[in-house]
């Protein structure tokens, strides 16, 4: 059964998933069971020794359970562990239909330092937190106005500089970024 | 102006300060010859991404109104809102510093950093601390700095200044930085990849990041209403300095302050876009800090508590907006729009195109505002072509800014016997009197052009005097290299009083009374230097159905104006505006065949006219061929049978180059399908400006650059013949003529010319 509001979020989720993979991220959308999220989590930190993660603050703890209770999984590092780990796995509280961004907190916890020292960062969205503008970030009206209290980064693809003649992906934050839609 | 100085010997830093006119002569020859190649590819890159990126904003229009309107009343209201940020910062349980020099916000970054012992400092890219030379305080004081932005980390191993405001290294080839880090770094390493030099500088970076007491960033804007921060940026170094070490110092400039955080999400939309052509960045940080995460500790390293400055610096702000002028310059979000949309520009760069800090079309102000008035001597190289203009987000007139700097320079020239005399013989204002002889001699064309016409045998010959040209040279830095245009026996407005009347009716083929009676405004160019094209311009009305009468020739102020001479501008434009009331009283529309001075009635006449009459004026002033296209729809005429391309005696086949300011008046596309229409097959141009602009290309300190920046017409145009055969040359304005006949000695031809040879 579809309804003309579904029409139009999946219209947007789709957008989403086409930006994201035009700003060079990786992006997929997983059923919203903890299975599905842990397999896709999983199966994109390959044979990664450890694994960072933020927990979440807006999704749900059991969602992220069978994931989070694998043994390489650390989700309290210290300074050693923040600096030599290749995957980081953090969620994000907005997207962004229209730039294929993701917004993450990075005043919850260690979410900032987590999301940008390693080399690879997932981060998961709720389809129901993708918003169409940027500018909608900036509404009272949308997603409760969080965008006007949280301290945030909107992270659109991997980090990038054309500092060095030609555009190469891959700088002082994360190589590559991956982005898992939960519906 | 010939040198001796090997151009790779200059330094960047020596010839930063444009104060010293030889050192900006000097930085011209640097750039053309060593960064020219790079900055083209960068810049021209940056353009055509912006293009398609602000093409996919549905409602970019409403978002510029947007944004300026939060800068103007931001602005208006800079007191208030300080105020409130203060309050804002310090309940955040942040510390606020407003520094009223720049002397005076090194002197606190540099106490705090001490008090915190702090001995590495991480920067992210901050051009308001190249304007106040914040590193060479902290390192004085021995503290190390580590700038950690790519492009700054170049300029700071290079010890040079920004070339651009957003990417200060883009005079930087790949091939140089290389040798730059195998120099610097003494590496055997492979460094022959953009992927091998960035895993080499961010590998020395990472160490730095990790190990560092405290971070400074800049801010692109401050919300008052919260003490939120927008940081814009792709490298992923800022968001390091700002979440990693617990001491954070943001520095800004106090024109960064907005009301609110709500008014974030419009310059979000419009800068990214604006500036590199993305939609965003890769990371766009929102914060009020301090923050209340843990900061990063070093393995080893005690856990310390989290720490936020603001500061905010005025250096001559305040200043700024108390000038109607300047004040502009405060608006501006610093998205580079107005340097990438620039083929002077584009051609050479912030190192020529700038100064200590600032460079491009709004660089001028700035280095005018935060320091003197004649290091913004590089404001020179803006030729008022208007390609900016509609660029800018927060619709700054960025020529005018600049030729309001060179009315100022001009006045704070010592003035002289010649210089009055020449002015006042001339036709110059009594205030733009002391503007050197060349701008007065450019400035007051008409006057040249009465004399010369009356005088047409003598003084054409006299400028083929080898004696002459060396006079006008050495006096009035004419370039030698210059072919002058020929003096007409008769002006326009001659010609046309000798017509028969009873040819001055619309062709009867025509519909009568269906159609506008429009006048032609004899414009000084067309009037002076090609009669004949105002007189096709005429008949090709006529063929059209239109009644046409030709106006009489006064000096618009386009010249002056482009020399910086206002006053004279002024003058000359309230004459030209009261001879044209009763033509515009009298409802007839008003064509203008040269674009320059279309560009007058579009938007420069804005600073001079009513405001209620300005707004008449720009909407029933036309191009030529506008109103061809015009009777298209609104007669019936037919261009294919009228004006068969078959009949041209130069064949179907054109390469038509239309003129900058014709573009910025939306004022191009229908003389492409108009020529289209009559069947031609058209090739265009899709650079900016050809660099003649005017008077520009032929001053003798400019010409190598201005043939450097026709080189790209040059370049496109033996393309598409290479491709396709040989095209006949087209163009609308009268200087883009003398361009692309220096570039190829082949007749250039006007498309009215074109139109009128077919009708004949």
């Amino acid at each position: 059964m579809t309804s003309p509001a579904t029409d139009a979020s999946s219209a947007l989720l789709e957008q989403f998933v086409i930006e994201a993979r035009n700003a060079a991220a990786t992006a997929e959308i997983v059923d919203r069971t903890p299975q599905a999220l842990s397999a896709a989590i999983l199966a994109k930190a390959g044979d990664a020794q450890r694994i960072l993660f933020a927990p979440p603050q807006v999704m749900s703890p059991e969602l992220f359970a069978p994931f989070a209770s694998e043994p390489r999984v650390v989700t309290n590092p210290d300074s050693e562990q923040l600096v030599h780990s290749a995957v980081s796995v953090t969620e994000a509280f907005a997207g962004v239909a229209r730039t294929g961004s993701v917004c993450v907190d990075v005043n919850h916890q260690r979410t900032g330092i987590v999301s940008l020292l390693a080399p690879l960062n997932i981060t998961v969205v709720a389809a129901e937190n993708i918003v169409p503008q940027v500018r909608d970030l900036f509404r009272r009206d949308v997603l409760n106005g969080e965008g006007l209290t949280r301290d945030f980064v909107f992270i659109t693809g991997p980090s990038a500089t054309a500092d060095m003649g030609p555009l190469v992906r891959g700088v002082h934050g994360p190589h590559r970024q991956h982005v898992i839609v939960v519906r | 102006m010939a040198s001796t100085v090997n151009p790779a010997d200059i330094q960047p830093r020596q010839v930063a300060n444009k104060s010293d006119k030889h050192a900006f002569l000097e930085a011209i020859r640097m750039t053309l010859n060593i960064q020219s190649a790079a900055i083209r590819h960068n810049t021209q890159t940056f353009n055509r991404n912006r293009y398609v990126a602000v093409a996919k904003l549905t409602d970019y229009d409403e978002l510029k109104d947007c944004a300026r309107r939060i800068k103007e009343q931001a602005i208006a209201d800079s007191p208030q809102l300080l105020k409130q940020l203060e309050e804002s910062v310090r309940r955040n349980g942040g510390h606020f510093y407003l520094a009223p020099t720049a002397r005076d916000a090194n002197q606190y970054i540099r106490d705090v950093l001490v008090k915190h012992e702090a001995k590495l400092v991480v920067k992210g890219k901050s051009i308001t601390s190249e304007e106040t030379r914040l590193n060479h305080e902290l390192e004085a004081a021995g503290i190390k700095v580590a700038e950690t932005d790519l492009a700054e980390f170049i300029l700071q191993l290079a010890d040079e200044q920004p070339s651009h405001i957003i990417a200060p290294a883009l005079h930087y080839s790949r091939e140089r930085i290389t040798a730059l880090f195998k120099k610097k770094f003494q590496t055997s390493l492979p460094l022959d990849t953009g992927e091998e030099l960035t895993r080499f500088a961010r590998e020395k970076l990472r160490e730095q990041f990790i190990a560092a007491d405290a971070g400074i960033s800049g801010a692109n804007l401050i919300a008052a209403d919260s003490g939120s921060l927008m940081l814009v940026e792709s490298e992923g170094n800022i968001r390091m300095t700002m979440n990693l070490p617990p001491l954070h110092i943001a520095i800004a400039g106090i024109e960064k302050v907005v009301p609110s955080r709500e008014d974030f999400g419009t310059f979000l939309e419009l800068l990214p876009a604006s500036a590199t052509g993305q939609p965003i960045t890769s990371y766009v940080s929102i914060l009020h800090p301090p923050l209340k995460a843990p900061p990063f500790a070093a393995p080893g390293k005690a856990e310390k508590a989290r720490e936020f400055h603001l500061v905010l610096i005025d250096n001559g702000r305040s200043k700024m907006r108390e000038d109607p002028v300047l004040r502009e310059a405060l608006y501006c979000i610093r998205c580079s729009a107005c340097l990438n949309s620039c083929a002077n520009f584009e051609t050479v760069g912030g190192h020529a195109f700038g100064g200590e800090t600032y460079s491009g079309g709004i660089g001028g102000s700035w280095e005018a505002g935060t320091g003197k008035l004649m290091n913004a001597r590089f404001a020179e190289l803006c030729t008022a072509c208007s390609r900016c203009v509609n660029q800018c987000p927060v619709r700054i007139d960025i020529p005018w800014l600049n030729e309001n700097l060179r009315h100022r320079m001009n006045q704070s020239q010592s003035p002289s016997l010649t210089k009055s005399a020449f002015g006042a013989a001339t036709g110059s204002a009594p205030q733009d009197r002391s503007a050197p002889l060349q701008k007065q001699f450019f400035g007051n064309y008409h006057t040249f052009g009465k004399w010369g016409t009356h005088t047409a045998g003598m003084a054409n010959g006299s400028l083929d005097w080898p004696i002459a040209r060396s006079a006008m040279e050495s006096m009035l830095g004419v370039d030698h290299r210059r072919e002058l245009p020929k003096f007409p026996e008769k002006s326009w407005v001659d010609l046309y009083r000798e017509e028969p009347r009873p040819q001055r009716r619309p062709e009867a083929s025509a519909q009568a009374g269906s159609l506008p009676s429009v006048s032609v405004l004899a414009d000084v160019f067309t009037n002076f230097g090609s009669p004949e094209r105002g007189m096709a311009a005429i008949r090709v009305l006529r063929k059209c159905g239109y009644d046409v009468e030709l106006t009489p020739s006064l000096p618009d102020g386009r010249a002056a104006l482009s020399q910086g001479m206002i006053d004279t501008a002024r003058q000359q434009a309230e004459g030209m505006l009261q001879m044209l009331r009763p033509y515009v009283e009298a409802g007839r529309k008003l064509v203008v065949v040269e674009p320059s001075v279309l560009a007058m009635f579009r938007f420069d006449l804005r600073h001079f006219a009513d405001p209620a009459f300005f707004e008449i004026l720009r909407s029933i002033s036309f191009e030529p061929l506008q109103l061809v296209s015009q009777a298209t729809q609104q007669s019936g005429l037919d261009l294919r049978s009228t004006f068969p391309a078959e009949s041209w005696s130069h064949g179907t086949k054109l390469f038509y180059h239309s003129h900058c300011q014709q573009r910025t008046c939306n004022a191009a596309t229908e003389t492409i399908d108009v020529l289209r229409a009559c069947g031609f097959d058209v090739v265009t141009s899709s650079v900016e400006c050809c660099g003649m602009a005017g008077s520009f290309g032929y001053k003798a300190d400019y010409y190598d650059l201005s043939m450097a920046v026709g080189e790209d017409l040059f370049a496109e145009i033996r393309d598409s013949e290479a491709k396709g055969g040989s095209r006949a040359l087209v163009a609308s304005g009268v200087s883009c003529h003398e361009q692309l006949w220096s570039g190829f000695r082949r007749p250039v031809h006007h498309p009215v010319e074109i139109l009128d040879s077919i009708a004949r």
